[in-house]
């Protein structure tokens, strides 16, 4: 059975009397633990596509299904509890709290959950050392570099065991190093975690690595391509 | 260990400490005039009202043209002399609906040859009718006045640097002696060295008072059950065309007025300040909810409620609110404290707050402060909780 399905799901915005489609009729089936890429130019409909899947953005028709759920009849509070427990977010930006520490920011996917445990400092302890930044637990983010902030947003992301993580050009502003590093903690994390991952990045190198690439034009899935 | 919403919302205030500040100060300004306004407004009405209970009459008749003295005396503890003949005591006592009548004669002592004292109000009352000062007097000593003997009012023992009881003082030529001292009824009765009618009678035999033997200045009345004060009062001016009456609802109408006026300046300057105060926080958290509008989408991208988002905002206004009110409790308390010797208003008729009721005016002014800084910060954080995560990461 897929982990995620979409069903001709489109995204239509209207400004004044134009109708302008992100995304067309996009049908995909998306096994648990599969690594996936998404190519494409800008505004190919590559970010409304994780976006809707990960239930911050409502598709116009067609319908999500999450392990048989469909995420688009969701109520905010059920959404966001669909975020806060399957999902886990990674954007082309560095997207950590100013004001708080790397563990503080790892710690705060827990805060929005429903059910909190006394070991969350613990486990996020543990996440950052995962992710090889275990010594910078008290940094805040404008002390750590750009791909130190990248390891905190995947230990973030990991926090509340989500099934699928989004991740949307992660590693855009950095240098290849840091990128190709980045990249290859994202793969361990699939295999040995058995997560879902999409991946969206316009790096064809990198997108080759997954085990099947999707590529979008004009808000369509125009191309799938497996592993070899 | 967990991180919670009071610590996210109290790193979120420390970021900008300077705004935090600013915004603080303005709502402890704010809560600062609410509570001098209050503090002063309810001083005087309520020392008014605890005046009027505490002389236990329903009425006070005094003479024609003398109500105003009667009630500088009462009120301000102001020496002043009116006298109207005794002969009025019957007349009120056969009133219909009159249950009591008691009576006292007001003499002011005069410095020099007759009096050994400061010129103090003498107040002399009939131990037979009284209802006004026994209460007070068992309390004290735990026994009437004698002959030859009187007690002095707490105001008056200071005034007059009494420490020692059984010392004597000479009041028109006559040798009293002061037996002890009143405790403190907070009204003008305060002020006074009280005797017996029998032992009045004995200054007016001296010839030195101007009084003479038929004169009283002031008849308490006591009424049946359920009658109402104000009727009442206007029955016994028209039965008895020599007397004017006060009545709890008109005591200290004078100053009542005044400060009815003065409410009403300090009504439009804290309804303006509070519109202001909205105002600024409206402002500011328009300004936190769009430098953070990132960090919102970010929130609700990994899971945050709407109704977390609105609790997080929430709090930080709250906790500006209650710490801006602090503020203003400690102030405003402190500055009608201090301002109280200014306003002759409040000086003249002792004017003060129990404990109990400077408590209730701090709460009132933390509810107020915290529901200001609510209301201002409403409009912008609902807006905020309803921006779709991916837009308020985009737009940002």
């Amino acid at each position: 059975m897929a982990q995620l399905e979409l069903n001709e799901v489109s995204k239509i915005y209207r400004v004044g009397d134009n109708v302008i489609p992100a995304m067309d009729r996009v049908s995909l089936s998306i096994a648990k633990g599969d690594f996936i890429s998404v190519v494409g130019h800008s505004g190919s409909g590559k970010t409304t596509l994780v976006s809707i899947v990960g239930g911050i953005l409502r598709p116009s028709s067609g319908e999500v299904l999450f392990e048989g759920e469909d995420i688009c009849a969701l109520g905010d509070v059920e959404l966001s509890t669909y975020r806060n427990e399957r999902i886990g977010f990674m954007f082309q930006f560095a997207s950590l709290l100013p004001m708080l520490t790397a563990r503080e920011n790892v710690m705060l996917a827990a805060l929005f959950g429903q059910e909190r445990s006394r070991e969350e400092q613990q486990r996020a302890d543990h996440l950052l050392d995962l992710v090889g930044i275990g010594e910078r637990v008290e940094a805040y983010p404008g002390e750590l570099s750009g791909g130190q902030q990248r390891r905190v947003a995947i230990a973030r992301a990991l926090m509340n065991n989500p099934g699928l993580i989004l991740a949307d050009e992660p590693t855009g502003d950095l240098d290849e190093e840091t990128e190709a590093e980045i990249m290859k903690l994202l793969g361990r994390i699939n295999r040995e975690q058995k997560v879902t991952m999409i991946l969206i990045t316009h790096n064809a190198a990198l997108a080759r690595t997954a085990d099947r690439m999707l590529r979008m034009k004009n808000g369509r899935l125009v191309g799938v391509t497996e592993r070899e | 260990m967990q991180i919670t919403f009071l610590a996210l919302a109290l790193k979120n205030l420390k970021r900008k400490a300077f705004r935090t500040t600013v915004l603080v100060f303005a709502i402890g300004l704010f809560v600062a005039l609410l509570v001098f306004a209050v503090s002063f407004s309810v001083s005087i009405t309520s020392t008014i009202d605890r005046v009027s209970k505490r002389l236990g009459a329903d009425i006070i008749a005094v003479p024609v043209g003398a109500r105003t003295e009667a009630q500088e005396y009462l009120l301000e503890s102001r020496n002043t002399s009116f006298y109207m003949p005794a002969a009025l005591l019957d007349e009120v006592q056969r009133i219909k609906g009159v249950r009591a009548v008691t009576h006292q004669t007001y003499v002011t002592s005069i410095d020099g040859l007759c009096c050994d004292v400061i010129p103090t109000m003498i107040v002399a009352f009939d131990p037979a009718t009284d209802f006004i000062i026994k209460p007070w007097l068992n309390r004290a000593i735990g026994r009437q006045l004698g002959p030859g003997e009187a007690i002095a009012g707490a105001g008056t023992a200071e005034n007059l640097g009494l420490g020692l009881l059984g010392i004597e003082a000479t009041l028109f030529n006559n040798r009293f002696t002061i037996v002890g001292e009143l405790e403190a009824t907070g009204t003008g009765l305060d002020n006074a060295l009280f005797m017996t009618e029998e032992s009045l009678q004995e200054i007016i035999a001296s010839g030195l008072s101007p009084l003479s033997k038929d004169q009283i200045s002031v008849i308490f009345i006591r009424l049946d059950d359920g009658l109402d004060p104000d009727y009442m009062g206007r029955v016994i001016e028209g039965q008895v065309y020599q007397v004017d009456v006060v009545t709890r609802s008109s005591m200290g109408v004078r100053w009542l007025s005044t400060l009815a006026d003065i409410n009403k300046i300090f009504l439009v300057t804290v309804s303006l300040s509070s519109l202001l105060t909205i105002f600024l926080v409206w402002s500011i958290f328009t300004a936190i909810a769009n430098e953070r509008i990132r960090e919102i989408g970010i929130m609700r991208a990994i899971g945050a409620r709407q109704s977390q988002v609105v609790k997080l905002f929430f709090l930080e206004a709250v906790m500006l609110g209650m710490g801006g009110s602090l503020l203003g409790v400690l102030g405003g308390t402190y500055l009608s404290a201090q301002l109280a010797a200014s306003f002759a208003l409040m000086n003249s008729i002792s004017a003060g707050l129990e404990f109990w009721q400077q408590l209730a005016i701090g709460l009132l002014g933390l509810l107020v402060g915290g529901g200001v800084c609510l209301a201002g910060a409403m409009v912008p954080v609902n807006r905020i909780k309803k921006v779709e995560p991916l837009l308020a990461i985009k737009d940002a």
